[in-house]
């Protein structure tokens, strides 16, 4: 594979997790529910995907045991903010604080060491990836040649959603709650069960990117994880104004940006080679910034996002 | 009754039936995600009692041996929570989630690490050099959160976005560009980091024999005028009058004047500057200079130490002591073969049970209104008290 095709394999590689996260704040966000509890739902997740995976000496149980807990962190999410109306932005930042503990408890306490886990078999093995040789020649297409699943259920992702929520009842259903539960519920909608089922899908598209960075590209859990990405993931969601197309151009957008940094870093020669680290690390940061006062306006979420619904009478 | 009633009118303002529920709220969440705390050591197999004898033996908040060091390093961790935790509810009174503390910490933290070492400054008086530092301080941290309010107000950018890039762009220019370059210490010194801050820049010790410094009594001013200016001028009336509508999106105090632009960047600088106290106090009162690799996670911290302290000056001052507290006495939780990071389970814990708050009210008032209702005042008010309960 040439470098540009190379380029955009590992943009993709990048940019999975924080789809992934964008997707899930999109779907828990259009039916009202805020979710910044994305980062701590994909610590969950690609730890417990690599114990799956250490104890089911596979992959694929990791990805099992990785959405399980983010339906289950999901769940809680949605009993505290959703059952009992509690402030959901409390209800996330809660999540994320025991996430960070108890995931280094965890961590300790199952494979007995501290700052990363041991290696497990992940989707990034040759023999997990898919594998589409005819086009590995052709530049650009070529880049889709050598993907990891994970990075085509992402992809696949984005459109399965944004088939559902704008082209089938369940959707339209969703948009509705997000705007005006009140409304909805007078049309017959069973306002709690839409949010239920929103924040647990959600949270277990979030759970995919916690895989996705754990068994993805990597083959163990590092106790930093998730390094922010779900908090971009989150940003991601907004720059896209709530839309699972727009989370991917702003996914795409953010990971090239890593890209451009990475490549500036490796090609950088006289003047260029002065340039600090620090320059290029803050770079992406700096383009997401500088895309949002170019190309976007005002970004305006659903219209009851974040405000608990209480069924009157 | 009359004492309370000075204690609710100081801290609250507002009058609203049942206003104790907003102290007794945070105090239950507190006990029972001690306890869920016990069963989570207690289902590992380890031992549960042991894990809490540690923890608050060390932590500061409880009296037994070493009591003096442990309640000095306790006041000392617990004035940086409480600066990011003031900068949140500032933030957040106006309507507005900044995630920023931490990038705005790291800001304050490097320039006073500058502002400490630099040369001009370095042979002034303390007085002078400390105030000198402390506004240089306030006025970059400031600056970093501005940003954010004013991309917010004039561009419309979401301030989650903008604040958590700052964060990202702030760790990474100081850590892989400030500290590596331009401020690096002199390599023949051997010292990795900045260079350490004069002596005239260290803040004053009060307690003898301890690090204690003066940063818990400039925290408490600075509570105190947080809540100031909440509660006592026309910027925090107008700033809260935003906290109160934005949510809805409505544009009450627009139409009523308030330049909301102008109030949005400037809640932004005030919260951003309080945040960057944080970053100095550990500068100048722990680390004495910027280190190369910096352990973080204050300003996020102080978001739940906000939400613990319901984004109440006063309330952020106490939950800013616990948290403190439970920090201090983390180390000496791996005694019980416990990681340190245990307490920060107990810090999530109790943010859960504060979200989960109309359970815990509906509990409360269940066992306690009911009671008292019956036996005080005979049950006159029980329709108000079931009106307030059912939903």
């Amino acid at each position: 594979m040439n470098l540009l095709n190379l380029s955009i394999a590992q943009m993709f590689d990048f940019a999975a997790p924080i789809l992934f996260a964008a997707l899930g704040g999109v779907v828990s966000e259009n039916a009202g529910v805020v979710n910044i509890a994305l980062e701590g739902i994909m610590r969950f997740a690609a730890f417990f995907g690599v114990w799956g995976a250490f104890i089911g000496k596979n992959p694929w149980m990791g990805l099992l045991w990785g959405l399980l807990i983010g339906a289950a962190v999901g769940a809680l999410h949605g009993y505290i903010s959703v059952t009992w109306a509690g402030d959901q932005i409390v209800s996330g930042v809660a999540i994320n604080v025991v996430a960070m503990g108890i995931i280094t408890y965890l961590l300790e306490f199952v494979f007995k060491t501290t700052g990363y886990s041991p290696p497990v078999p992940y989707f990034g093995a040759a023999h997990y990836r898919v594998h589409i040789s005819f086009i590995s020649k052709i530049p650009i297409l070529g880049a889709f040649s050598n993907l990891t699943l994970l990075v085509w259920f992402s992809l696949i992702a984005v459109g399965l959603i944004h088939f559902m929520l704008y082209h089938t009842v369940l959707g339209l259903r969703i948009r509705a709650v997000g705007e005006n539960p009140h409304a909805a519920e007078t049309l017959g909608v069973n306002v709690m069960k839409i949010k239920w089922f929103a924040t647990i899908l959600g949270s277990v598209l979030a759970a995919f990117g916690g895989i996705s960075l754990s068994l993805g590209t990597l083959s163990s859990f590092t106790n930093a994880m998730p390094m922010g990405k779900g908090f971009i993931g989150l940003a991601a969601m907004i720059f896209g104004k709530w839309t699972p197309i727009g989370a991917l151009l702003a996914s795409l957008v953010f990971a090239s940006a890593q890209i451009v940094q990475l490549l500036l870093q490796g090609m950088a020669s006289g003047i260029a080679k002065q340039i600090p680290l620090g320059f290029y690390l803050a770079l992406p940061y700096l383009l997401t910034i500088g895309a949002l006062i170019g190309v976007v306006g005002r970004a305006v979420p659903p219209a009851s996002d974040g405000i608990p619904y209480k069924k009157e009478g | 009754m009359m004492a309370m009633d000075i204690f609710r009118r100081i801290f609250f303002g507002r009058k609203e039936e049942y206003w104790w529920m907003k102290i007794l709220v945070p105090i239950t969440s507190i006990f029972v995600a001690l306890i869920v705390g016990a069963i989570f050591i207690w289902s590992t197999g380890r031992s549960p009692v042991l894990a809490y004898k540690y923890l608050f033996g060390a932590s500061g908040l409880v009296p037994g041996p070493y009591f003096k060091q442990h309640f000095a390093e306790m006041l000392l961790s617990s004035s940086m929570f409480i600066a990011t935790g003031l900068a949140f509810a500032i933030a957040a009174k106006g309507g507005l989630f900044s995630i920023g503390a931490e990038g705005q910490f790291l800001v304050g933290a490097i320039t006073a690490a500058y502002f400490g070492y630099a040369k001009p400054f370095a042979s002034m008086p303390t007085l002078i050099h400390l105030t000198v530092i402390f506004v240089m301080v306030m006025l970059a941290g400031g600056i970093w959160g501005a940003i954010a309010g004013w991309l917010k107000a004039k561009m419309g950018i979401h301030e989650v976005i903008t604040t958590i890039m700052l964060n990202w762009i702030a760790l990474y220019l100081i850590e892989d560009w400030l500290v590596t370059g331009p401020m690096k210490a002199n390599v023949e010194t051997g010292v990795s980091g900045t260079p350490y801050v004069s002596e005239t820049a260290k803040l004053p010790i009060i307690l003898k024999g301890t690090r204690l410094n003066i940063s818990i009594l400039i925290i408490i001013v600075v509570a105190y005028l947080t809540w100031f200016l909440l509660y006592r001028t026309t910027f925090g009336f107008e700033i809260r009058a935003m906290g109160y509508t934005l949510i809805y999106n409505m544009d009450a105090p627009r139409a009523a004047g308030v330049s909301v632009d102008a109030r949005i960047t400037q809640t932004m600088f005030v919260s951003g500057a309080v945040a960057a106290l944080g970053g100095a106090f550990i500068i100048l009162g722990v680390l004495f200079q910027f280190p190369p690799v910096f352990e973080g996670g204050y300003g996020f911290d102080g978001i739940a130490v906000s939400l613990i302290g319901q984004n109440e000056p006063l309330g952020v001052f106490l939950a800013g002591i616990l948290i403190g507290g439970l920090r201090t006495g983390a180390t000496a939780v791996q005694l019980a073969h416990i990681p340190k990071t245990f307490p920060s389970i107990i810090e999530g814990l109790i943010v859960a049970f504060i979200a989960l708050q109309e359970l815990i009210r509906y509990l409360l008032m269940k066992l306690l209104v009911h009671k008292k209702n019956n036996t005080v005042s005979g049950g006159s008010d029980e329709k108000a008290v079931s009106g307030g309960v059912a939903k």
